[in-house]
């Protein structure tokens, strides 16, 4: 048999799923779309924080805003009718018949739905921080990955989802309405959740932390500040205890991802 | 050598079974067809052989090789699908040459198999913007770019017009003879098998039904048939039918077509004569062996008659 590199297959894979899923002008539309979201928002940022480390972990989260909003509809895109496409019309079959275990073709092809998409959107948001707050974002550029940590496992979450889906599915398009509907449910759930720990009920709220961690570490920075609009009594976690959740929600994500990858290696029948 | 060994295969989506005890050996060099209806557990089959889906009982060696625990052999697998399928928004060439990146080939290959397939004018095109047969011909490309020595074909040429099927059917053989090259090709259309295949395997109900040479197979499975020309074709085909030894009857406007059990047709030729006088009807002539088995339904009928008979167990 013949011995070649195994890495080559994967490259090749990898860069057929750029070409498919990045066909110009994809990748140059939500490029522009990222950065007008990242610095339409800019002037936004948390003005009033009262230490330089709330206000980095505020105008990570004004900057990301809309942003995240476009990173899930392109990463949704590209699972749903990327892959999910491949795997609905049986393109998946071609690219299975290559020397390429199925773990490392299901890598390529998230590492270019996911990872390219992930990459383009950090790299336009810490060249805004870069150019709009260098000071800040040098010395508390750990405040600001773990918010942008905290910000990102819920679309990772429903990534894998609308992954899973599409697995079991072999429906690209439906996977994708259920990613939306789900979205939209969260966010009405968020809502409800929010208005319950006003009424002093926290237990729904530390639950739906482990899905939206950032809303563990919003209230870790809340409490670190005396605001004349507090009020007393909300749960505010320590910092290890906002670190656990946002630990907690990636492992979450790193499950669901598991499960895809156990469907597709032994379960999916092209 | 076998090149492909499967031994009690099966495999259920559920509570339908689609492969039930399947044996089957590929030998090197050969060309053997996989015959059968729509149902019958072809696709699954082959799937299984390469190593696409897990069988949930039996064993595969393909290569020798576990083929759903080893994706290396398929260096040595050309696969082509009943619809190829290929990433829409690349250009034919463009995607050649990085398949022979994939395994490892020089990217003058790609060239060579375009020729080859007479795809040349489509070099620059989008694979999309292929005509169902050019994206058949793209498939055989696709392949052979690796110059596998075992290809496994799933009705290759189920979408194609007439000519494309030919077409088809002649680069499979041109393969064949010049680079010696296995093939397992399935299909449900016999007279296409029957054209390049040497060995076939019968398939129903996710069985092998009968395998062989095609020669034997056909003789065995009474697949001659014996014309009787005649002034009443219907009511002497009525006639026929009543018979026990006779598996099929067709009448058309000038005559029968009737199969019989493989050594028997000296008693349809006793009988004929009888039934025309009883009828009163005119034989004009009676030739052996001048139709032959057209379609799967053909062998079909044959299977079935000969089951039925409790004949099956000689295959």
């Amino acid at each position: 048999m013949t011995k070649i590199s195994k890495g080559r297959p994967f490259l090749e894979v990898f860069s057929a799923a750029m070409k498919e899923n990045y066909r110009f002008p994809i990748l140059e539309i939500f490029a522009f779309l990222y950065a007008f979201g990242t610095f339409i928002f800019a002037g936004l940022g948390a003005t009033v924080a009262q230490s330089s480390e709330i206000f980095a972990h505020g105008l990570v989260n004004t900057l990301t805003g809309i942003p995240v909003f476009i990173l899930l509809i392109l990463i949704w895109a590209n699972v749903a009718y990327g892959l999910g496409s491949d795997i609905e019309k049986g393109t998946i079959q071609t690219v299975l018949s290559y020397p390429l275990k199925r773990r490392t073709v299901l890598t390529a092809k998230l590492l270019s739905a996911l990872g390219v998409s992930l990459l383009l959107f950090l790299g336009i948001q810490l060249f805004a921080l870069f150019l709009l707050t260098p000071e800040i974002t040098r010395e508390y550029f750990g405040t600001i990955a773990l918010t942008y940590a905290a910000n990102l496992s819920s679309s990772l979450l429903m990534a894998g989802i609308v992954l899973l889906i599409a697995l079991v599915l072999k429906r690209g398009g439906l996977a994708l309405v259920v990613g939306i509907v789900l979205y939209f449910a969260l966010s009405i759930i968020s809502s409800m959740v929010m208005f319950l720990v006003w009424t002093g009920t926290d237990l729904p709220f530390k639950a739906f932390a482990l899905i939206y961690p950032n809303m563990a570490l919003g209230r870790y920075y809340s409490g670190l500040e005396s605001s004349p609009f507090g009020v007393s009594g909300l749960w505010t976690p320590s910092f290890s205890e906002a670190l656990s959740y946002i630990g907690a929600s990636y492992v979450i994500v790193a499950l669901i991802f598991l499960l895809c990858y156990v469907y597709f290696d032994r379960r999916l029948g092209t | 050598m076998s090149l492909i060994v499967a031994d009690d295969l099966a495999k259920s989506y559920g509570k339908v079974v689609a492969v039930d005890g399947l044996s089957l050996r590929v030998e090197q060099g050969n060309i053997m067809g996989l015959i059968g209806p729509n149902g019958a557990g072809k696709t699954t089959t082959i799937k299984i052989i390469l190593g696409m889906l897990k069988q949930d009982r039996g064993k595969v060696r393909v290569f020798d090789q576990d083929p759903w625990n080893n994706p290396y052999i398929r260096h040595r697998i050309g696969v082509i699908y009943e619809r190829a399928y290929f990433p829409a928004h690349h250009q034919v060439h463009d995607y050649l040459k990085r398949v022979c990146r994939i395994f490892g080939k020089p990217e003058s290959r790609a060239l060579e198999v375009l020729t080859l397939t007479r795809l040349e004018d489509a070099h620059d095109r989008n694979i999309k913007a292929l005509s169902a047969g050019m994206l058949q011909k793209f498939a055989v490309a696709h392949a052979i770019i690796h110059e596998p020595s075992l290809i496994v074909a799933d009705e290759p040429t189920a979408n194609l017009d007439p000519e494309a099927r030919s077409d088809l059917l002649d680069l499979i053989l041109e393969l064949h003879k010049k680079e010696k090259t296995t093939f397992l090709i399935s299909s449900h259309i016999l007279p296409e098998l029957s054209r390049i295949c040497e060995s076939v395997a019968i398939m129903n109900k996710g069985k092998v039904w009968a395998s062989g040479n095609f020669e034997e197979l056909s003789s065995k499975l009474g697949a001659k048939a014996t014309r009787v020309s005649t002034d009443k074709p219907g009511t002497l085909a009525d006639e026929l039918k009543k018979l026990e030894y006779v598996n099929r009857v067709e009448a058309d406007g000038r005559g029968v077509t009737v199969a019989v059990n493989s050594g028997e047709e000296e008693k349809l030729y006793e009988d004929v004569p009888k039934i025309a006088k009883r009828i009163e009807a005119k034989i004009a002539g009676i030739e052996s062996g001048t139709a032959s088995l057209e379609s799967f339904s053909d062998l079909q009928s044959n299977l079935a008659a000969k089951e039925k008979a409790g004949n099956d167990k000689n295959f």
